[in-house]
């Protein structure tokens, strides 16, 4: 939101400097976006500051509401334009504009009123500079004061030329599919059925709550016009703005929770404009409004302001604050006070907002500061977290780094598994991952690319699956955690990388006090079940599988003389897999500790040979062992 | 036979020998062995027959063996370490100069940055919690007093796997309302993770940022532990100087909602380009949770009041490794070496 600093003073008196409003704009929740700028024109100068607004407040969208905040904040007058009822005729047949909403829907309330005899022509000065100062080009007068009363009250409006019109009608109803309208920019916009418009003789004149069209734009020639202050359903022009890419002043106001009050003070402060700068005359035209908006009514109590703050704000202070505000006190007790919500603070929904605006005038920065004294609740880490760090630490030990890639992958046909986004602005990117691989290995190529020569990377990260694709049922989907290890290193063949893979997994599994493991068609098992998957350059492993399996590494030795070693080397043909005889050698005799691999080598394209340190206590049989290969 | 002065010097002479051969070898430990060992060692041996001797014998032969042993383990002690000072007078041992390091891993910066987080709010007694990145708009919007047809609900800024129900998380105070809802209060815990948003969703963006979240619940909460709270986390990240400025700012999740932001370092408020003119960086959210979102989880608002705060973790992450794309962080541009 805009603010010239020169118009603001209009509604309340203030010396400070602009950096001192805007730091009083700030503490109230409306930051400063950008730096404050100064408008100059002719005479006429201004700062302008630019405040953040966020999505709650609509009346932080009018000068007044801001101003109303930073009078109340101050401790200032809040002075506003005279809200006494134009003398507006009766109206007769001749200047009746007929009006009928086809969708209640959309359409809380349509106030109109009819000018005839105006004079168009160009705003004076005052209006001129302060529009522009905002940000708006002026057009003229009657086009100016519609957009300053915008500004102003925070109600957008809109002026149709009658003679522009075939008849005198505004006929509200949802759009048909391919009707299209020239906006006052010359652009045409195609609509459909989510949209609703103006029109006059079944021809659309202006999309509703967006944008007016060419066709009954208000020029030098207007004479008469109907103006229109509407309330619409927020969520359709949300909708209908994002989908025909229309962002603007009147589509920035309409998209935020506008009580439908504020059309008729909006109607009021134009019709006074209307006749003091283009003169003519005034009728009254229909005030479409089928359900009437009612006012808020919510208790404030002084016990819940303590219980939120831990303060104690005199009452009078707090009185003051909430009156500042426009709350109304209905009823006064010594718990608190009744109050009815001013029109325009749709925002409030419970107690606690109230709550938030007395501290909010009070200034945040009077709140004092504590440390929360209570002895801690119990623990509820859980333990796959705590695992998952010991992960990271023996990973890193390993000398591996850390990766976190993007777990948004391009959609695969072949993939049935494949969590699919509903949404996605490319197939690129249109679907999750179903392992770690697809991502991470990825991240190889970028290390090739900036000429590192070895590559050891790890990912602590989920999978996405579901059991039925694009089903509505959130059972059917799942995450699962992995942890997956990829390796490169220059000018090694696959073969030589394999065996840093097995010596990184080994690593990992030594370290987490899991020995019995075994590798059968590229899936590790431990203890018999799947836990994982191995390529020669890198292994993905479930995470839980490790926690379930992770025991005290035995590292620390007790007994040193008892145990003996002796070395076996097998020499087998290359297709056959070690895996299956490692695991006969374990299992042929009860002295056998553990069996380790020493030595890899290949003989021949035909013939490996395979060395194994024995370590077994007592007697084995050496050639029956030997006999296993 | 009974032990003489003759065989003390017997020994010596032996020892002397025996010395020369485990100097060239360099070998000490078994020499040692050979003469102190404690069932065959030499001297152990003799010391043995110490006792058969008369007094008179005793006096004279018991104290010159002692005289003796302690000098050959001095002598023994002293060769070890000469050839020890020798081998490392090795000419090719050229310490003027390192060699390329050996390595570690490292964990990635985000991991680090979240594990700093975690052991802070640890020491003050938080859990650490996760949830699903999949989740349900009941959790990721409903409970968060987000109701259907908010504009934080929109298309436009959520990935959506099944509209209007399954959705990507875009934000991690899903966590909270799952765990809100889950347990009983008292409850301090933080949570982090990835977070998803359609609008950045494309080649060359990541469609996911990162955030770090903390809530807390239990009687008598108010906005200045929150307060307290957040002064001590941003003494911990940015350092004890570090100047505040907390004000009003609305998030739907909380109400009153409070703004944080530091005072910019580089121009100490005068406005520079690093915060964008205004003087201050925000720096995170926060507020008290909302009434409805409490009682959305079915905790009493009335007995229970809790505080919640949320940051996005990626800006961090750049500021403290000097990177400018974060990007870059998740899976191209940068190596870590």
């Amino acid at each position: 939101m805009k603010i010239p600093i020169e118009w603001l003073k209009e509604y309340v008196q203030t010396d400070k400097s602009p950096k001192e409003i805007a730091d009083s704009f700030t503490a109230l929740g409306l930051l400063l976006d950008k730096p404050i700028y100064e408008y100059k024109n002719d005479g006429y100068e201004t700062s302008v500051l630019d405040l953040e607004h966020r999505m709650d407040r609509s009346d932080w969208l009018s000068i007044i509401g801001c101003a109303r905040d930073f009078a109340a904040f101050e401790n200032s007058e809040l002075k506003l334009p005279s809200q006494t009822r134009t003398e507006c005729r009766k109206q007769g047949n001749d200047t009746k504009v007929e009006i009928k909403v086809e969708c209640p829907d959309l359409v809380n309330r349509f106030y109109t009123r009819v000018f005839t005899d105006l004079k168009v022509g160009p705003s004076p000065i005052w209006l001129k500079n302060r529009l522009e100062a905002y940000g708006i080009p002026s057009i003229n007068n009657v086009v100016d004061i519609t957009n300053y009363v915008m500004v102003e009250t925070g109600q957008p409006m809109h002026a149709q030329d009658i003679d522009k019109m075939e008849k005198p009608e505004i006929i509200i109803r949802r759009a048909r599919q391919g009707e299209s309208v020239v906006t006052l920019l010359g652009e045409t916009v195609k609509l459909d059925e989510s949209a609703f418009v103006l029109t006059q003789n079944d021809k659309p004149t202006v999309i509703g709550g967006i944008v007016g069209g060419a066709g009954t734009g208000v020029d030098e020639a207007t004479t008469k016009i109907v103006l229109d202050a509407g309330n619409y359903n927020q969520t359709n022009i949300r909708k209908t703005s994002r989908k025909l890419k229309i962002q603007n002043e009147t589509v920035l106001r309409y998209d935020k929770y506008l009580h439908p009050e504020l059309a008729k003070i909006a109607i009021e402060r134009a019709s006074q404009l209307i006749l003091e700068l283009a003169g003519g005359t005034c009728f009254d035209n229909e005030d479409w409004y089928e359900n009437p908006l009612g006012y808020k009514q919510l208790d404030f109590t002084y016990s819940r302001l303590e219980k939120v703050s831990g303060m104690l704000i005199h009452l009078d202070k707090i009185d003051s604050i909430l009156s500042k505000l426009g709350y109304k006190v209905i009823e006064k007790t010594n718990e608190g006070l009744k109050l009815e919500i001013p029109y325009y603070r749709t925002d409030i929904e419970v107690e606690d907002d109230i709550i938030a605006d007395v501290l909010r005038i009070n200034n945040y920065a009077n709140i004092p500061t504590a440390i929360v004294p209570f002895t801690p609740p119990s623990e509820i880490t859980p333990a796959i977290y705590i695992f998952e760090e010991k992960l990271r630490d023996i990973l890193v030990n390993l000398g591996l780094h850390g990766f976190i890639t993007d777990p948004l992958v391009k959609t695969d046909d072949r993939k049935d598994s494949q969590v699919l986004l509903e949404n996605a602005l490319s197939s690129e990117k249109g679907a999750m991952r179903t392992s770690l691989f697809e991502t991470l290995e990825p991240v190889i190529l970028e290390y090739k690319k900036h000429k590192q020569d070895s590559v050891k990377l790890y990912e602590l990260g989920r999978v996405y699956n579901t059991s039925s694709v694009g089903s509505r049922n959130y059972s059917d989907y799942s995450e699962i955690r992995k942890v997956c290890g990829v390796f490169w290193e220059k000018d090694k063949t696959p073969y030589e990388i394999s065996k840093i893979t097995k010596e990184i997994l080994s690593g990992l599994l030594f370290n987490l006090g899991i020995t019995s493991y075994s590798v059968e068609n590229k899936n590790l098992l431990i203890n018999g079940n799947e836990a994982g998957v191995i390529k020669y350059n890198g292994f993905e492993l479930n995470t839980e599988s490790l926690i379930a399996n992770q025991a005290l590494p035995t590292r620390i030795l007790t007994s040193y003389d008892s145990e003996s070693e002796k070395d076996f080397t097998f020499n087998i043909p290359v297709s056959k897999e070690f895996g299956e005889i490692l695991e006969q050698i374990k299992n042929s005799s009860n002295s056998i500790n553990r069996v380790e691999i020493i030595g890899e080598y290949r003989k021949s394209n035909e013939e490996k040979a395979i060395t194994v340190r024995v370590y077994y206590t007592g007697e084995i049989d050496s050639k029956e062992i030997q006999n296993i290969g | 036979m009974p032990l003489s002065l003759e065989d003390i010097k017997l020994l010596e002479k032996q020892f002397l020998a025996d010395l020369k051969e485990s100097s060239l070898l360099g070998e000490f430990d078994e020499l040692y062995l050979k003469y102190f060992s404690k069932n065959h060692g030499t001297i152990t041996k003799l010391m043995k027959l110490v006792p058969e001797l008369s007094a008179e014998e005793k006096r004279k032969v018991a104290a010159e063996l002692n005289k003796v042993s302690e000098k050959i383990k001095a002598q023994i002690e002293t060769a070890r370490e000469q050839a020890t000072l020798e081998s490392i007078g090795d000419p090719m041992i050229d310490l003027s100069y390192l060699l390329p390091p050996q390595k570690t891993g490292m964990m990635h910066p985000t991991e680090t940055v979240i594990r700093e987080l975690d052991k802070f709010f640890r020491y003050y007694g938080f859990s650490v919690v996760d949830g699903q990145e999949i989740e349900e708009a009941e959790f990721n919007f409903r409970k968060l007093n987000l109701p259907e047809g908010h504009p934080a609900t929109d298309l436009q800024d959520t990935l959506f796997i099944s509209e209007p129900d399954i959705l990507m998380r875009t934000h991690t105070s899903s966590i909270e309302s799952r765990v809100l809802t889950q347990y009983d209060p008292p409850i301090r815990a933080v949570a982090s993770g990835k977070v998803y948003r359609n609008e950045t969703a494309s080649q060359t963006n990541t469609p996911f940022f990162h955030h770090y979240q903390g809530f807390v619940v239990d009687k008598g909460i108010t906005i200045q532990h929150l307060k307290g709270t957040l002064t001590e986390l941003h003494k911990f990240l940015f350092g004890d100087d570090v100047v505040l400025r907390f004000r009003y700012k609305y998030y739907p999740e909380v109400s009153p909602g409070m703004g944080t932001d530091m005072l910019c370092k580089f121009c100490k408020g005068a406005g520079c380009s690093v915060c964008k003119g205004r003087g201050w960086i925000e720096s995170l959210g926060s507020g008290m949770i909302h009434y409805n979102t409490l009682k959305a989880c079915g905790i009493d608002p009335d007995v229970y009041t809790g505080y919640a705060f949320g940051l996005g973790l990626d800006r961090l992450v750049m500021q403290k490794f000097g990177l400018d794309d974060i990007r870059k962080f998740y899976g191209g541009g940068i190596v870590f070496r």
